[in-house]
Parts: C-alpha cells; structure tokens; sequence
C-alpha cells in the first residue's frame, strides 16, 4: 500500500484518512492539520521524510503561477526545504491542468457554466489556470483578490488587469508572512462578520463563486440565492454550511473519498506517487494523461431542491 | 542615516505619487485612515491623513492615529523613496507598524501598488 500524507496548516477538525484504489493499487491518503502552528507543522514535514510516498502541503501555497511566471511563497519554501527525500508538492501543478480541464468539462457537458455567466474568483492568483479558462469560455468574470486579501473594495475585471497587478505585487507579496494574506488555523473555522457585511453584494451578484473554498467560507453572507461554488477542498459540515447559506450548487475539482473531497495538494501527491517521478521532471502532459485514466471527473452536488 | 528634511522629502515624493495614481485613489475611497510616521534617530515625525481616497501629509503627530510606523530614518527614507519594499524591514523587525493585520497588510498593498506603477 502506498501512503499519501497532507501537512496543512490548516485546522485538526478537518483531519481525515481513507483508503482508496487508484490504477489497482491501494493507497492509504491522510490529511494531518497543525492549526497554523508553522513549527508543528515542520515537525511533521521532517518526521515523514523518508516514511511516505509522497507529502502534500496544505493550507499554504509554495507555488504561484501568473502565465508562464512563477513566484515562490517564502514560507511555503520553508516547509518545503525541510522534506529532503520524500517528492513533496503543494498542489499548484496539478491546479493548473485539472481546474482548466474542469472548467472545459463543465462547459461543455453540464449546463452549469455558460458564456456571460457572473463568475466571482475570490482569490485567482492562486488558480490562475482556472481564472484563465473561465474568462476564456466567455464568463464576465470578477477577480476577488485585493477585496479578499487585502480588503481592498477593487473589483479587477479582466485578466490583463489581474496580470499586471499580480505581477507588481507577487514578488513581494509573497515574502510577507503568509498569515497576514491567508486565513491559517482557527481563523479557518470562523467567518470574517465585517467583511462578509461590506462585501456581501460581491456575493450576491454572482452566479458562479470559485476558488479556494476556506476563502470562499470566511466571507460567504446569508441569504444566497441558488449560486454555484466551484472549489476544490469540502466537508460534510461545509456541504452543510453551503446549504444554510442558501447555496444551489457544489462542484469540487477532486473527487470524492469517504464524504469529502481532498484539497489539490493531496491529490497531486496521489499523481506524484503512482507517476514515481520526481515533481520537477513531471510535466502537464503527464498529469492530464493520468487523469483520463483515472477518469477523474468534477464532483457536482445538487445542494437545493 | 538621513536628515529629517530626506525623511519629510521621502513622505512627500510618497504622498505625490500616490495623489497622482487614479486607480489608488478609487480603491482607497472606503478607507479613511490616519498614519503616523515616526524616526527613531532624529527628531521627526509626521501625520498622513487618508480621506475620502486623497493623501495629505502634515508635519506632528496626531492624537489618535490608526497605524504608526516607525523606524528609522534611513529605512523610513528608503521605503517612502522607493529604494526598497517595507516587507523585508518589517519582517526583520527594523520597520515596525503597529495597528490591525488588516490595516497593515492594506498599507503594503498600497505601497507595493505605488513601487509597481
């Protein structure tokens, strides 16, 4: 059996194992949160080292990608630097090929995503892939970014804008430390009430809401009016917040194991070990081939009658 | 180290580029702040008045400022010049900005907004 293990630093309440079959092979895929605490969760990285097939880093990104730049979050490398064996991904590769093709599939086969449809990212610099592919189907897209993260009421609108402004702010960005400009721990498990007040219309006016979901929960108002998420890492409880907000739809880019979804991170420490490459010598190809061939498809849960 | 007249220079070359920056102004137009910018090797202090998405700069300290800023003052002139970022003084400890998260990591976007244009 193969042994897949996420460090996020993320809340313990969302800690969760299962064992699944992929390609015939069984994998046992675990997710260990360390409540923002970044030394627990270097504990964690070095005690697994050398333990596991392979080591998600959740709750954290250490890859941004804006086209064809990359920048590197400070504190995520510092994660990353700390697993010396082990191949160690935090899910950006795989982002970048699954949610486009998510968003193809979506459109092309289900009624969920049309051309005009008011599309909110709360946060795309770290989907840029799917920020890419929604505007490139004809969505009327807003980018969330300076309202989410910096609390700034600026809506960006296309994605030349979010480009030139990812790229003056990324490279410094992302040495600040990464509490000021992510919801980490405890703070993942509460909702932000003054921002979900002054920001509720953003909300509102959207059909569609993508994105990470812990940003999408800390900012969600009442009072939704059938809206679909598209998102990636759910649980049964957030299926049940997602509901009492009014919520219509739910599509996660990774499937389902016993009752939620995994973040990207996990599921491309799945693809890294069946693939038995190191992750710099794995190029998109190789991932979109694998997913075919895992047939993995876009969960969608109908969440209102 | 800089004069206090570099570090009131710096303040002001800071305060005209962001006057002079339309897209700041719009997303500033929510958040009226006041920001006290203190040396603390010379004898300088001075007070930014956000309001109504329009900067002034004046000389002293106001009673009740939202964030204070201080450090100093050849960081203070070097951040407000643009010869360097205030993330890697702040994350060392020789620029300190005290006031809320949010109000912090929205001065540096604004900086950073500034440096880029």
């Amino acid at each position: 059996m193969k042994r897949v293990v996420s460090v996020s630093l993320g809340s313990t309440k969302r800690d969760h194992k299962v064992t699944v079959e992929l390609l015939g092979e069984e994998f046992e895929i675990a997710r260990m949160g360390t409540d923002g605490d970044f030394n627990r969760a270097l504990e964690l990285l070095r005690d697994l080292d050398g333990k596991v097939d392979a080591i998600g880093l959740g709750g954290i990104d250490v890859y941004l990608f804006v086209k064809e730049k990359r920048y590197a979050i400070q504190d995520g490398l510092k994660l990353m630097d700390a697993v010396k064996t082990t191949p160690v991904v935090d899910g950006s590769g795989l982002k970048n090929t699954l949610e486009r093709e998510v968003v193809r599939i979506l459109a092309a086969e289900t009624g969920l995503l049309k051309k005009g449809a008011k599309v909110l990212m709360v946060s795309s610099v770290d989907r840029f892939g799917m920020a890419e592919a929604l505007a490139e189907i004809g969505c009327a897209m807003t980018f969330g970014d300076l309202i989410f993260t910096a609390g700034i009421p600026y809506p960006i609108m296309t994605v030349e804008e979010l480009e030139e402004i990812a790229n003056k702010l990324l490279p410094e960005i992302t040495k600040m430390p990464f509490h000021l400009v992510y919801p980490t721990g405890k703070k993942q498990e509460s909702q932000d009430e003054a921002k979900v007040q002054k920001f509720a219309h953003f909300y509102h006016n959207a059909e569609v809401i993508a994105g990470d979901f812990h940003l999408i929960r800390r900012f969600m108002p009442s009072g939704m009016q059938g809206q679909i998420i598209l998102t990636n890492t759910t649980t049964s409880d957030d299926i049940e917040f997602l509901k009492e907000k009014g919520v219509g739809t739910l599509v996660t880019t990774t499937p389902e194991y016993g009752g939620r979804s995994f973040g990207t991170n996990v599921m491309e420490a799945a693809l890294v070990a069946i693939l038995g490459k190191q992750w710099d010598q794995i190029s998109a190809q190789d991932y979109l081939d694998l997913l075919h061939r895992l047939n993995f498809r876009p969960r969608v849960v109908t969440l209102q009658a | 180290m800089a004069t206090q007249q570099e570090i009131k220079e710096s303040l002001e070359t800071f305060t005209e580029n962001y006057n002079n920056n339309d897209r700041l102004k719009i997303m500033n137009r929510d958040w009226n702040r006041v920001v006290v910018v203190k040396a603390t090797d010379v004898d300088s202090v001075h007070t930014w008045v956000l309001q109504d998405g329009v900067l002034k700069l004046k000389e002293g300290e106001a009673d009740a400022p939202d964030l204070t800023v201080i450090s100093d003052s050849e960081t203070l002139a070097d951040v407000f010049y643009g010869d360097i970022t205030p993330i890697e003084p702040y994350n060392d400890g020789t620029l300190r900005i005290m006031g809320s998260e949010d109000d912090i990591t929205r001065l540096d976007f604004i900086c950073l907004m500034i440096w880029g244009e």
